[in-house]
């Protein structure tokens, strides 16, 4: 599982602070501590930053490479900022990202093919997300992939990313992230890679159950063959969990609950409730999460306590 | 002819029953109002239980309302200004229970306090022998005030306390809770929120055979449809045996359908509107007849006619129930 470090993001008031005043040595410590946490990809997210972009894109860029070699990805809607931090990366690059809007996906993946980035391609088009894993398929393979091939990017090069819906409020469709990262994987041989931001999951949960959910939504899907997430490379409870799925480690019941899952999604069917111990909360809390992402019971915040 | 085999939904869950009215002993009512235990979708009594019959309350308002439709003043006539003679009017006319709203004591509509809002209840107590419904003026300080102080000199009537928000909770939950009455849960018309303040309710020890679930009701023409979908997801996740959802619904149909302008508009509509009086009481029997196939359990209406539409409507749905 490839971790694309989402922690540099302007949306955080101290990175927001730290661009506005150059502030290097913050950005540095950040990077830092997402490449020792295992991130193998830093996302920088400036935002549109509509007039310095191209000033702040490069900026950054620069202050992140005198600290690591970790690839960058660049998150910015702003082309003009995209190329300027493609023209200082010292290795290739990510963009982060491109959509089906056809005013602009041409020219990303172009730009992406002129300085070999590899490309963070969302199925959303003019006309906003679909809902269905169905309709997102095709947007990848209507819009997405043939944008790739015509800019000659190699189809692993392309991120497609599903854009996953916060659960509180979209939960009936929360499922359709997970099947449209198994259909992602049939478009191509060699398959596109998958990548999901995974915190969206939880967008809109109280900050302590957030953790759990996300995890519990990583495992599922790693299950339907997800290859990376944009996620905080520091959860060490979220990086266990990864562990636990690549090794198949089933030393303990928790562990084996979570391969259960895994396996239970890769072969497309329910996780057995009679593989939860109830007398262990922390499976049960496991349980109750995968069944609320199932929508198979209604969210609401304190959907543990019950 | 092929017979047609009519599939049967069995369900796990049950809505919860809950009773307003005196069961428990010391208050004054004369009859009580059951409502829930459904086992099944509405009306469908192929399908499971529906022990009680869906009830009528009527909304008696303590100030004679300035803003109500014409209609519903031309009915009402002098009855608006007595809270007491509207109530038992009300009775007469066959309403099952009475929805008693303490306007008058909004801030902004007249800031009566909290013992006139206790005389006016026991006015109206002592003028009928159904269960109350009493809703607060709707501002969070002053319903705290006024619907404790209601609770506490009402111990025993079993009365239903709204509205109960998530701001506000905490103190109406308190008061039921010490004296043996019910409330009321709003939530705005949402799924999560609806069946989260069950949560939070029921984390007070407020037993939930105390609590009506109140989903926001839209007219119709005016979300009706939003509110349709959110019961009807509540209500099958109720069957499904989700616990935080199994409590019987309470719409306020009279309000939201009487304040718009199909309910209100006499002159300057199109010709096909028809009569004002006719055509407000239709919009609020379709309203009332969508909601109740989604699952409402209690119709606060405002026109007597209405009140006798549905009853018997209700007295065919509930045939052989």
């Amino acid at each position: 599982m490839l971790i694309i470090g989402e922690n540099i993001h302007i949306i955080a008031p101290p990175v927001k602070a730290a661009i506005e005043a150059r502030d290097a040595k913050t950005i540095q410590a950040m990077a830092l501590r997402q490449v020792e946490a295992g991130a193998g990809i830093i996302d920088l997210n400036i935002g549109p930053q509509k007039k310095r972009g191209h000033e702040v894109m490069p900026w950054i860029v620069e202050a992140v490479q005198e600290v690591t070699d970790t690839p960058l990805s660049l998150d910015t809607t702003n082309f003009a900022a995209m190329e300027a931090g493609l023209k200082v990366c010292k290795k290739p690059a990510m963009l982060n990202s491109a959509s089906a809007d056809p005013a602009r996906l041409d020219s990303v993946m172009q730009l992406a093919a002129k300085y070999g980035a590899r490309v963070i391609a969302l199925t959303m088009g003019v006309d906003g997300i679909p809902t269905t894993a169905d309709g997102r398929a095709g947007i990848a393979m209507e819009a997405l992939l043939p944008a790739a091939a015509a800019a000659g990017l190699p189809v692993q090069d392309i991120f497609l990313d599903p854009l996953v819906l916060a659960v509180n409020c979209n939960q009936d469709v929360a499922l359709e992230s997970v099947e449209a990262i198994r259909m992602f994987k049939m478009m191509a041989d060699p398959p596109p890679t998958t990548v999901v931001g995974l915190s969206n999951i939880s967008n809109g949960a109280p900050p302590e159950n957030r953790p759990l959910i996300n995890r519990t939504m990583l495992v599922m899907v790693m299950g339907a063959g997800l290859d990376s997430a944009i996620a905080d490379p520091t959860d060490e409870a979220q990086n266990e969990f990864i562990r636990i799925v690549e090794q198949r480690d089933e030393s303990t019941p928790m562990s084996t609950l979570v391969v259960a899952l895994y396996d239970a999604v890769a072969a497309m069917e329910e996780l057995d409730a009679a593989a939860v111990d109830t007398s262990d909360p922390e499976q049960v809390d496991f349980y109750k999460t995968y069944r609320m992402l199932c929508n198979e019971v209604i969210y609401a915040d304190s959907y543990l306590r019950i | 002819m092929t017979a047609v085999e009519i599939p049967v939904e069995k369900w796990s869950g049950t809505v919860r029953d809950v009773t307003l009215g005196s069961s428990y002993g010391g208050g004054t009512r004369t009859s009580t109002v059951t409502v829930g235990g459904e086992t099944a979708l509405p009306f469908l009594d192929f399908e499971g239980a529906l022990p009680h019959r869906p009830a009528l309350a009527v909304e008696v308002v303590d100030m004679e309302p300035a803003d109500w439709s014409p209609e519903l003043v031309a009915v009402w006539g002098d009855d608006l200004k007595d809270p007491a003679k509207w109530a038992a009017r009300a009775v007469a006319e066959g309403a099952d229970l009475i929805a008693l709203k303490l306007r008058s004591c909004h801030p902004d509509f007249g800031d009566r306090s909290a013992t006139d809002a206790r005389a006016t209840v026991d006015r109206v107590l002592a003028a009928v022998g159904v269960p109350l419904i009493v809703y607060g003026p709707g501002t969070a300080d002053k319903d705290n005030d006024v619907l404790v102080a209601v609770a506490e000199a009402t111990k025993g009537e079993q009365l239903a306390l709204g509205l109960c928000e998530e701001k506000n909770y905490r103190t109406i939950v308190a008061a039921a809770l010490g004296n043996g009455h019910l409330v009321i849960a709003q939530t705005p018309i949402d799924v999560n929120l609806a069946k989260q303040l069950n949560i939070l309710i029921s984390d007070m020890r407020l037993p939930l055979e105390r609590v009506l679930m109140d989903p926001n009701t839209g007219a119709l023409g005016y979300g009706l449809e939003y509110t349709y979908s959110v019961m009807e997801r509540l209500r099958l996740a109720a069957l499904m045996g989700d616990a935080m959802t199994q409590q019987p619904m309470i719409c306020t149909i009279g309000e939201e359908a009487w304040r718009q302008k199909e309910g209100r508009a006499a002159t300057d509509v199109p010709a096909a509107w028809g009569e004002l009086a006719e055509r407000g009481v239709a919009w609020e029997v379709t309203t009332a007849m969508t909601l109740l196939e989604a699952g409402a359990d209690i119709l606060v209406l405002r026109h007597p006619s209405s009140v006798g539409v549905l009853r018997e409507a209700l007295d065919d749905l509930m045939k052989g129930a």
